[in-house]
């Protein structure tokens, strides 16, 4: 029997910042639908004390989840030289957007950049795909 | 043989020196674009396609309940056009004060408060050829060309020999990245990057602003004062500066005004002239914004009511559709269903549907009528506004059986 399944995983509290990436660009107008655009979107880069901290290797998915949506993404470890624990970045996507508060206050702009939200590991979940 | 240059519609830059070589009415090779460009060059399926309740059809059954949708909805929306061309982008506004339509563009969530600063003549702005000709330091600030832009720093910003840039990006210019993450544009300007912590913007310009006039720059995060003096002196000393904003500056900053106080310290302290240009990423943003200001004096989110324009947050594509204020939506050339929040979306899901796209989309695929158009520049021909303002026409690839959106707008209003 494993154990390990009965234990909870460590979870941890993130600020989510988004940002545009050329190669993702470049696969969302080749084919939005295709796998390549996918795997360059569905994608959260990890201070990689944080990616350890949650037992995590690189391409394993975790779950983002807010009050305002959950997501089961890639993990990474980011490649900046600066440490940035509790703070990780994700391509701007349909999945980063389906964690982005619609409490606008009534300006008419969602908090696209900076989302909160706890992140844990998926245990091999796929990617969540984009139905409506 | 002369060469035959063409436009890349893939962004806001609207490069003009493409040259392609076709294969069987399809673009198959691209030479002089970037890696984006190469990409959205290619993408021309050139047939078109009519879409009704998610059943192919022919382009009359298609205009034709386009059109009695729209003329069934009360309170209509047309949203989109920041990748259409200025010609289609009148056509919209003409259809919007038709229909007593909320119009609205993706200006509404990201740069709708700058631009409408910058036709209102809020700050000084610049041509991106003078940029090329005599800027000496260019400042990215919340802005990543390079991912957003490929080519904005070799053709304008950084290395070109400019008239009076000579000596180039190795002696004669300057670049600045300001950025809460090493970005890859970071990366280019090496030592002249300065990292700031998240929504810490503000607080670092007013540190700047304070550095300029000789103060001692303090930030609550403790940022270096010497520097923060250090860059202070860098922008000082600019005889032609000029700072690009991207979007990731705009949505940590709360309000304009320290910018737009940056702006006027600078153009105060500094040797030379301070400009600003946006670094708008749909290739016509800048068409949608201008077009609408000149017609009603406004950027965006505007109601049309009897012959009356009406403008406000209320009008904006997410506080109508969180309202539930509109009851069809025609989206042209955007795909909210990937953009908008999850909530959001599911309001737009709601309401009847039409899309007007070169591209098959999250939002084509649920909407009740759904049209192909030609991709600007490869299928279509018009005009653009680059993002410096300046009017750019371009002719198409190869003749294409795809409409343009003006021609599938033109037919939706002659339908009614």
């Amino acid at each position: 029997m494993d154990f390990g399944s009965f234990l909870s995983a460590p979870e941890l509290k993130l600020k989510i910042v988004t940002y545009r990436d050329i190669f993702q660009n470049k696969a969302l107008i080749e084919d939005r639908f295709g796998e390549e655009y996918i795997a360059k979107s569905a994608l959260i880069k990890l201070d990689s004390v944080d990616l350890k901290n949650l037992s995590l290797k690189k391409g394993e998915t975790v779950i983002l989840k807010n009050s305002f949506g959950k997501v089961v993404v890639k993990a990474e470890a980011s490649d900046s030289e600066t440490p940035h624990r509790g703070i990780a970045y994700m391509p701007n996507s349909p999945w980063s957007n389906r964690l982005v508060s619609t409490e606008t206050g009534g300006t008419g702009v969602p908090r696209f950049k900076e989302i909160e939200a706890t992140v844990v590991s998926a245990k091999g979940e796929k990617i969540t795909e984009l139905e409506f | 043989m002369e060469k035959e240059y063409y436009v890349c519609t893939g962004c806001g830059l609207l490069c003009e020196d493409i040259e392609t070589e076709l294969e069987k009415r399809a673009i198959s090779k691209v030479y002089t674009a970037c890696r984006v460009g190469v990409a959205h060059m290619k993408e021309n399926p050139g047939t078109a396609k009519f879409w009704v309740e998610g059943k192919n059809t022919d382009e009359a059954t298609a205009i034709g309940k386009a059109a009695a949708l729209l003329k069934a909805a009360k309170n209509p929306l047309i949203f989109g056009l920041d990748n259409s061309t200025n010609e289609a982008q009148k056509k919209a506004i003409e259809l919007a004060k038709k229909l007593n339509a909320t119009l609205d563009d993706s200006s509404s969530f990201s740069f709708g408060p700058l631009m409408a600063a910058l036709l209102q003549k809020k700050f000084k702005t610049c041509s991106l050829d003078e940029v090329r000709d005599k800027a000496d330091v260019s400042v990215f600030w919340g802005a990543d060309p390079s991912d957003s832009h490929p080519r904005q720093l070799s053709k304008f910003a950084y290395f070109p020999r400019g008239k009076e840039k000579q000596r180039g990006w190795e002696e004669e210019r300057t670049a600045i990245a300001i950025d809460i993450r090493k970005t890859h544009t970071a990366k280019i300007c090496g030592n002249e990057f300065y990292q700031v912590p998240l929504g810490g913007d503000a607080e670092f310009m007013e540190a700047l602003i304070a550095g300029l006039s000789g103060k001692l720059p303090k930030t609550s995060y403790k940022y270096p004062p010497k520097k923060l003096l250090e860059l202070a002196n860098l922008l000082k000393a600019a005889k032609f500066g000029v700072i690009f904003i991207g979007q990731d500056l705009l949505y940590s900053l709360e309000t304009l005004a320290p910018l737009f106080r940056l702006m006027d310290t600078l153009n105060e302290k500094a040797k030379g002239d301070f400009f600003l240009i946006p670094l708008l990423e749909a290739y016509n943003m800048r068409g949608f914004n201008e077009n609408l200001f000149e017609e009603t004096g406004f950027v965006n989110r505007v109601k049309f009511e009897a012959g009356s324009v009406k403008h406000g947050p209320e009008y904006s594509v997410v506080e109508s559709l969180k309202a539930k204020a509109v009851d069809a939506a025609l989206i042209i050339g955007s795909d909210p269903l990937a953009n908008l929040p999850y909530s959001i979306i599911k309001e737009l899901l709601e309401i009847p549907l039409i899309t007007i796209d070169p591209c098959e989309t999250l939002t084509s695929k649920k909407a009740q009528v759904s049209i192909r158009s030609g991709v600007s520049g490869v299928e279509a021909g018009g005009s653009a506004l680059r993002i410096d303002g300046v009017r750019v026409a371009f002719k198409p690839v190869f003749e294409s059986k795809c409409p343009s959106d003006e021609e599938i707008l033109f037919k939706i209003m002659e339908a009614f």
